[in-house]
């Protein structure tokens, strides 16, 4: 049971950094399909950190890896940025080139240091043994993780920026009525590459944390497992606003920690289900959930379409 | 005003030429604003009235000439700077963020903060209180935009501009959306404004209200300069003829209507709303016969459109039946109602229209396409007869556009586009025609085409509702007027007995008769 | 020469150009930057693929195998490329090719069938799960690609799970067919003889056809007609009486037919096995959105651009493996669906500049 919350709380931490990250990018008018990606080369950025570090202090490997995630994940979001923001690219081409060039470029990268450090070892795999301890504080058989305390940070903070800050009034300005938000001097344009950043920082982060949940090593050629696009149904589901999302991250968490956990549970195992429908449990309760919320979706007005000055 | 001012103008816009490709929209403009006067900018759709707004306001930047404020010649690259010198604007369309409040929307851009950017608005609402107070603006500073009127929506924008303490006010195009009475509320605002000290830029079409308000007026007519007059040495035939190079006849010509059995019969009809939770078509009731114009009148946003997605099957309805030649088509889908008999020139040509990427014969048989004459039994399509066909229209229309048939429909300009639709559903032969504001932004001269089109059909014994917000078209056109308001019809009235006045009375709701059955 | 860039098809040539040109610029920099020393051989083999063999006996048999791959990926392609059309972005191409993948193999290694009941069976399995994500969107109003995603990971675990009970006992692929169903092996028409590869079948003319018949639905028919004015304008379509609903389900189940077809022709040749522990969806319908996309979404355009790209893909091989990855032909083809999403801009821009000539020229006459 223990093991079940933790894993359900640390998948939730996963889901609300990522939701929080594509509801930031959508508040600004930008669809961002990338997250799966961002993730990805998130968690690479944190990995290649934690690998290479050989500090023991904790606090420093942490801030570091975390760093390093936000870092790599802003950095590959100027992809979409530059592309949606500038050219007035299909958005939704653009985020699935970011997947699967993430996955790709990770692996090739991945197994290019592997190579080179050991002539004979062609994996794409990552080990992070001692650093991911430092991440945990066990606290009786519940393994805590930081990452659970930045996830509630940063509901908090995406509360506080969205509603109560000029910055969040503006950036939500731009994703709902772009002319509005121009005819009055905000730059579009900067608030809709802050939204990216911002998403590409919090997905990076999220990336990190996936990779961290639940073991020590990361195969990159195995991507996040779709879960940007979880994170895209969690903030649909939460209505694009951040409280919902953290419930919603919570509901969408405890399904995947299942396939972790469901062993441990006696009246599981007595049904005797093959362990592939526990895998595919978070993926069919989207569905369903999505199926009941996507018609009354409250998306901003203005996502997915360039703005063009002269249009009005 | 008791201020001296440096220069005997607020604003000086001086040989502005603004090209866009393919076309230019201001051509070598001149427009002197006076400290304190309301100046009306007069000109048709596209003589480059909002272009040469958009420079002045910084929103476009002109290629040749200078701009001056108060003698001294200013740069202004965007809207920042015109806000800077104290420019503001209430757009046609209104720029209001619909999911925020009133206060959201004045404060956005200028927003009172503390430490780290977190907003105050205790002052910001104190600010808005006062300026509401003191021209007469009521608003709720908390409610939403989407949940508040038009003419509230206008006074927010008013007050986004006095809450930014600026000086020279833009307003483009106000009246549109409002009723008579709120235009005279507009009007005496609007002196008010300029009694304070305010200079005023007005840009209407409507000479009547330019007559009311304005001190003078500068005339545009296809993107060049044409006069500036004072309104106290003019008049209104002097002003039209400045407008459109030629005196118009402003009036429809038509024989007296004989009018046949009834053709369409909507009876306790009732449309649910997309944006709120009411119905925006209450229990409405109405007939059109044969041989006759029926104009359903209103202010936009009184559930015309609804009426219409009803009408035509866009949108569900949840009660009430219709009847077109006597049948039942109130479960029918649309292709079953087009087919039956009705024809639909829709309100927004681009949305629903148009195919704009495809050519123009494409959307010549976008109604007809799936019968036998365009399409052969295994499926395929009968390019040949749609391009005879297309071309047949375009002839007997005079429909204009680059390469005739296979223009792309984005590359024509708004009144071919909308002659291309009128020709489409007119030579469908239809025993009903909806046209929903068939008129909306073209020029004269396509008015008159389009309004002598809806006149043959109505003679040629077809039943034809027309649905229009401009008050000439309401009192011109038609053969009977029913007003809806909030939903409702709430009079019926004889263009030939009616003033524009009684009119508005019913278009704010000010006034209702119990109308049974149409 | 002005004349012939006015051409739509043109431009469109010459953007794809660019973004193919573009990607194997940027996958060499990265093996420069991996290691310099075996970089130019490397993107060379990548280009070469095949024509790496001396032998021209074995760079036919590779050319098949080539083609072999070519074949499921123009059908994904023209999957993605349907649906487009249509407006709805079809990402779960990936998962309609898995479905077809375990119909097809679970047709014919449990139930024996013969090829051509497992090749249908492999399309209405591809169908069924388009045609739920079309049932979402036209219904529910769920964005598709969401849909299509997780439809993905749902049908990988239940292909794992299905072909699971007929795996070989010590590995975790499937039973080879040609052992098990002989029958459900697609016929090869005799070219088997000519490639001296009998990885070729049917599966290619039959591809083909697909491919014109495609076409010509999306250019000639009135069904074209309709699911290109939905696509390019929903109001529009509606207004003018199509019936939306129907025509977005319709599209996605042909849609997902098509990705389930190309699936059948890769697994019934017995070029390759199910692997039933597999934790990542196959790269084939991903890869289908590069090469529609690079096709200038013309069905004839996708075969060629599916070629080029399974070209490059199977190039990756003959990389020099002691310093690179394979997977860098992913790059290389991610890269270029990237840059596809500025052919907009590409053309806008080609455009503009043959104006701006044609102004000049008018200046002077």
């Amino acid at each position: 049971m223990l093991l079940l919350i933790q894993y359900t709380l640390i998948f939730a931490s996963v889901l609300m950094l990522v939701a929080l990250g594509g509801c930031i990018s959508e508040h600004s008018g930008i669809i961002n399909l990338g997250l799966e990606g961002i993730m990805v080369v998130g968690a690479l950025g944190g990995a290649l950190v934690m690998s290479s570090l050989s500090t023991s202090s904790a606090i420093v490997i942490v801030l570091a890896a975390m760093i390093a995630a936000i870092l790599a994940g802003m950095l590959y979001s100027c992809l979409l940025g530059v592309a949606a923001i500038h050219f007035k690219a299909d958005q939704t081409l653009v985020g699935t080139a970011m997947n699967l060039l993430a996955t790709a470029a990770a692996t090739v990268l991945v197994k290019a240091m592997n190579t080179a450090m050991n002539p004979d070892n062609h994996s794409s795999e990552i080990e992070y043994v001692s650093a991911r301890k430092m991440f945990i504080v066990n606290i009786n058989g519940f393994e805590f993780n930081w990452f659970m305390l930045v996830a509630i940070i940063a509901v908090v903070a995406v509360y506080f920026i969205l509603y109560k800050n000029r910055f969040g009034l503006r950036l939500m300005a731009c994703g709902e009525h772009p002319q509005a938000a121009d005819s009055v001097g905000i730059s579009v344009r900067k608030m809709r590459w802050a939204g990216v950043l911002i998403s590409g920082g919090l997905g990076g982060l999220g990336g990190l944390c996936y990779i961290l949940a639940g073991v020590s090593i990361w195969k990159f050629e195995n991507g996040v497992a779709g879960f940007g696009f979880l994170a895209l149904a969690v903030m649909i589901f939460g209505q694009w606003k951040p409280t919902r999302i953290a419930v919603a991250a919570l509901i969408f968490g405890l399904f995947r920690s299942l396939s972790n956990t469901y062993i441990g549970f006696d009246f599981l195992t007595r049904l005797n289900l093959p362990g592939n429908v526990y895998n595919m449990m978070p993926y069919i309760v989207c569905l369903i959930v999505l199926a009941f919320t996507s018609k009354a979706s409250r998306a901003p007005k203005a996502e997915g379409i360039p703005y063009d000055k002269g249009s009005r | 005003m008791g201020e001296a001012h440096k220069s005997e103008y607020a604003i000086e816009m001086l040989h502005i030429t603004k090209k866009f490709p393919g076309i230019i929209a201001n051509d070598d403009i001149t427009l002197q604003l006076r400290h304190g006067e309301i100046h009306a900018l007069l000109g048709e759709n596209g003589a480059g009235k909002s272009t040469l707004m958009s420079v002045l306001f910084g929103l476009y930047q002109a290629e040749e000439g200078t701009i001056k404020k108060d003698g001294v010649e200013v740069k202004i690259n965007n809207p920042n700077d015109a806000n800077a010198l104290g420019i503001g604007m209430v757009h046609q369309h209104f720029k209001l963020v619909e999911c925020f409040t009133v206060l959201d929307n004045i404060i956005l851009g200028v927003e009172p903060v503390g430490a780290m950017g977190f907003m105050q608005k205790k002052e910001a609402r104190k600010k808005v209180l006062a300026l509401s107070e003191k021209y007469g603006l009521q608003v709720d500073p908390d409610a939403k935009i989407e949940d508040i009127t038009v003419g509230m929506q206008q006074r927010t924008e008013i007050l986004k501009m006095l809450y930014r303490d600026n000086e020279i006010l833009i307003f483009d195009e106000p009246t549109a959306v409002l009723t008579p009475q709120e235009i005279t509320e507009l009007m005496q605002i609007m002196r008010n404004l300029a009694a304070e000290g305010k200079s005023i830029l007005f840009i209407s079409h409507k000479l009547a209200e330019i007559m009311a308000v304005a001190d003078r007026c500068t005339v545009l007519r296809k993107g060049k300069y044409i006069g500036t007059v004072e309104t106290k040495n003019t008049n209104m035939e002097e002003l039209s003829a400045m407008m459109v190079g030629r005196n118009v006849n402003f009036h429809v010509e038509k024989q007296p209507m004989h009018p046949g059995e009834v053709l369409l019969d909507v009876q306790h009809l009732t449309v649910p709303s997309k944006v709120h939770n009411n119905n925006a078509v209450k229990d409405v009731s109405f007939q059109v016969r044969r041989g006759e114009i029926v104009c359903i009148a209103g202010i936009d946003g009184n559930g015309q459109s609804e009426l219409v997605y009803g009408l035509t099957g866009l949108e569900p309805i949840t009660h009430g039946r219709i009847l077109m030649d006597g049948k039942d088509i109130t479960k029918a889908s649309i292709r079953k109602r087009s087919t039956s008999g009705m024809s639909h020139i829709p309100e927004d040509r681009h949305k629903h229209g148009l195919v704009l990427d495809y050519s123009l014969e494409y959307n010549m048989v976008l109604q007809t396409y799936f019968e036998s004459r365009f399409t052969d039994k295994i499926g395929f399509l009968r390019r040949k007869n749609i391009r005879s066909y297309s071309d047949d229209l375009i002839q007997q229309y005079d429909v204009r556009s680059g390469q005739g048939s296979v223009t792309p429909a984005r590359a024509m300009s708004g009144g071919n586009q909308q002659k291309a639709i009128i020709a489409r559903e007119i030579d469908k032969q239809p025993e009903v025609l909806v046209a929903v504001q068939p008129t909306r932004g073209l020029d004269v001269g396509a008015i008159e085409f389009i309004h002598k089109q809806l006149v043959a059909q109505r003679d040629a014994g077809k039943a034809v509702l027309l649905i229009s917000l401009e008050l000439d078209e309401v009192m011109d056109v038609p053969d009977r007027i029913l007003v809806m308001y909030e939903g409702e019809i709430v009079g019926e009235l004889d263009p030939k007995k009616t003033t524009q006045e009684e009119l508005g009375l019913y278009m704010a709701g000010a006034k209702r008769d119990e109308v049974k059955n149409g | 020469m002005k004349k012939l860039l006015k051409n739509e098809g043109v431009q469109a040539f010459v953007a794809a150009i660019f973004c193919i040109l573009a990607g194997l610029l940027i996958g060499y920099i990265v093996l420069l930057f991996i290691n310099p020393s075996g970089a130019s051989e490397s993107i060379l083999n990548i280009i070469k693929n095949f024509f790496t063999w001396s032998r021209p006996a074995s760079r036919i048999k590779q050319l098949g195998n080539t083609l072999a791959k070519s074949m499921p990926l123009i059908l994904c392609s023209l999957s993605i490329l349907f649906s487009y059309k249509v407006g709805l972005f079809n990402i779960g191409t990936a998962g309609q090719y898995v479905a077809g993948a375990c119909a097809s193999l679970y047709a014919a290694l449990a139930w024996g069938w013969g090829w051509l009941p497992c090749m249908i069976f492999a399309m209405v399995a591809g169908a069924l799960l388009g045609g739920i994500t079309g049932l979402l969107k036209a219904y529910c109003n769920v964005n598709e690609v969401i849909s299509g995603i997780m439809l993905n990971w749902i049908a990988l675990y239940t292909a794992n799970t299905l072909l699971t009970t007929v795996k070989e006992t010590a590995s975790p692929y499937t039973l080879y067919l040609d052992k098990v169903t002989p029958g459900a092996l697609l016929p090869t028409l005799g070219m088997d003889k000519w490639f001296g590869n009998d990885k070729v079948t049917i599966a290619v003319p039959l591809t083909m056809i697909v491919a014109v018949i495609v076409w010509i639905i999306l250019s000639k028919t009135r069904l074209g007609y309709e699911l290109k004015a939905t696509g390019n304008n929903r109001n529009a379509a509606k207004y003018a009486g199509m019936a939306q609903n129907r025509n977005i389900i319709m599209t996605l189940m042909i849609s997902g037919a098509l990705a389930g077809l190309g699936a059948s022709l890769l697994y019934q040749t017995g070029y390759m096995r199910w692997e039933c522990t597999q934790s990542s969806v196959p790269s084939m319908g991903f890869n289908g959105i590069a090469a529609a996309f690079l096709g200038g979404l013309h069905p004839i355009g996708a075969v060629f651009s599916s070629f080029f790209i399974q070209h490059i893909t199977d190039g990756g091989q003959y990389v020099n493996t002691n310093f690179y990855s394979s997977q860098i032909s992913d790059v290389i083809s991610s890269v270029i669906i990237y840059l596809c999403g500025f052919v907009l801009f590409i053309k806008l821009t080609m455009k503009k500049i043959i104006a701006k000539s044609d102004e000049k020229k008018g200046a002077k006459q």
